[in-house]
């Protein structure tokens, strides 16, 4: 950092790629395992998914869930309350990171970038998408949804939210040996993937625009140090949500902080930053790349 | 050689046309499934809670209870006897709601579930202020009550023996104001149809908000 420009360095590997993967896949074990924690040993220390997830006495609730069930009874319990407020302050802080490093749904289609990667024999690649659709599509799910939620009287998403019905189609299968019909929302979700990498996280999902409305002024965002990049554009191929980091949109409402981007970039020139609560904050800022950059 | 092989099937069809028919067995095929199809929809937008299929223990009314519930399955998870269910989209927005079906296996009333239920859609309550619904004893099936002979199986297996049911010259009757509803009488009874069924009839008065 500060340095002139030099001849690119051999790239110091940051393994944020991995540390995501393992994270995934211990978030995926925890909702894969506890059906038959609970069925054959009766261990009750997990319970649920990611509607709502137990660890002992430490409940959470998820947010969108959580809201959508308060607008139509209007009443309110505290455990419920008090269940949401953690997966809150994750996501005013850290933003949508539930998205990019918890949720099944994006796991699997990690297992399909994973896969699709190997495949294609390309160290770095990016899959022209059929179509692209505006960003703000996003925004019309969430409140549309939560429209439909009200004017129905009965929430929708608790049913029907991928996330969830990953979590409850396993406890099907190990509770009840059969499995429900509505996962095949799950399938199509998946085979949403053949449009591009993130079709229904990037437009589609009222869960994730929520976590992102949320994280709109997050603390942690992915900067990028304008003294080492040599826009290579790896960033903008790496990034499997769709967006340009280079053209400093990492910085914006959209990005999921998942550090595809980080883990690409040959400079180190990317890096994420908890601005606010560091002293060097004001010099971050100035590193900040101007939004409208081209 | 594919070639040959193919093209004298595609000359017996016209291609792209349909013929009358099929297009009849269609139409009949179509017009048999719309009744189905009403059902369904009745189905979609009404309760799932009827005779012997009852919510979990210290459940809100019906009114409320699937604008509660966030369907996170842990009622079910926890139930030791694994009697509380789960539906699936087959009955529409009441999708992933629990439900128990007391005449397969009943509730034993040990409570866990309504003290794991983030929402609140299942209150922790005491186990004898539980109303799941209320016992009905059917005269008409039921032996003792027909004189056919002598059993006091719903009697047995009551936890709340003489309180809920006491028997009037051996023959079963449920007092109201101890009845759970909790169905273990529903699943001790040999006759078929059951004699003593659970009504939810507390399940549809309407919630105080």
């Amino acid at each position: 950092m500060g340095k002139p420009k030099k001849e690119p360095k051999i790239k110091r590997k940051t393994y944020i790629d991995t540390w995501r993967f393992l994270f995934q896949i211990g978030a995926f074990i925890a909702i894969l395992v506890n059906p038959f924690l609970n069925y054959y040993f009766h261990v009750k220390v997990i319970q649920g998914w990611y509607q709502s997830i137990a660890f002992g006495h430490l409940w959470f609730v998820s947010p969108l869930e959580g809201i959508e069930a308060l607008l139509i009874t209007k009443i309110i319990y505290m455990p419920w309350i008090i269940g949401m407020t953690l997966p809150i302050i994750v996501a005013l802080l850290l933003g949508r990171v539930f998205c990019s490093w918890i949720c099944p749904i994006n796991f699997f289609y990690e297992i399909m970038d994973r896969v699709h990667k190997k495949i294609s024999k390309r160290s770095y690649y990016k899959r022209k998408p059929l179509f692209t659709l505006p960003r703000w599509i996003l925004w019309v799910a969430l409140v549309g949804e939560l429209m439909l939620a009200m004017i129905v009287g009965k929430p929708i998403f608790v049913f029907l939210s991928p996330p969830g019905l990953v979590g409850r189609e396993i406890m099907m299968a190990v509770f009840f040996h059969t499995l429900a019909l509505e996962g095949i929302i799950v399938l199509i979700v998946l085979t949403t993937y053949l449009i591009s990498q993130r079709f229904f996280c990037q437009y589609l999902c009222p869960l994730g625009a929520l976590l992102a409305f949320i994280g709109a002024k997050r603390r942690l965002i992915i900067v990028q140090d304008m003294n080492t990049c040599h826009q290579c554009g790896f960033c903008d191929r790496a990034c499997p949500w769709g967006i340009y980091p280079s053209r400093g949109e990492a910085e914006g409402i959209y990005c999921t902080n998942c550090g595809s981007c980080v883990a690409v970039c040959p400079f180190n020139a990317r890096k994420f930053v908890f601005v606010g609560f560091t002293p060097s904050s004001e010099k971050l800022k100035l590193e900040k790349v101007p939004s409208g950059r081209q | 050689m594919k070639k040959e092989n193919t093209s004298p099937k595609d000359s017996d069809k016209r291609n792209g046309e349909i013929s009358r028919r099929e297009f009849l067995r269609v139409l009949v095929g179509f017009s048999l499934t719309l009744p189905e199809l009403a059902h369904a929809k009745s189905k979609f937008f009404s309760s799932p809670v009827h005779t012997n299929a009852l919510r979990p223990p210290g459940a809100v009314p019906e009114d409320l209870f699937a604008g509660k519930c966030v369907r996170c399955g842990r009622c079910a998870e926890v139930c030791p006897y694994h009697c509380i269910e789960m539906l699936d989209i087959r009955h529409g927005l009441y999708a992933g709601t629990p439900i128990i079906y007391v005449d397969k296996i009943p509730c034993y009333l040990c409570m866990e579930c309504t003290k794991v239920c983030p929402t609140g859609t299942l209150k922790p309550i005491p186990q004898e202020e539980t109303r799941m619904g209320l016992a009905v004893v059917d005269k008409y099936r039921c032996i003792t009550w027909k004189g056919e002979g002598i059993c006091r199986s719903c009697y047995n297996a009551c936890p709340y023996k003489d309180k809920a049911i006491y028997l009037d010259r051996l023959r079963p009757v449920v007092n109201k104001d101890h009845c759970t509803g909790c169905g273990l009488c529903t699943a001790a009874c040999p006759v078929t149809p059951k004699a003593i069924n659970i009504e939810p009839i507390y399940s549809f008065k309407v919630s105080k908000r």
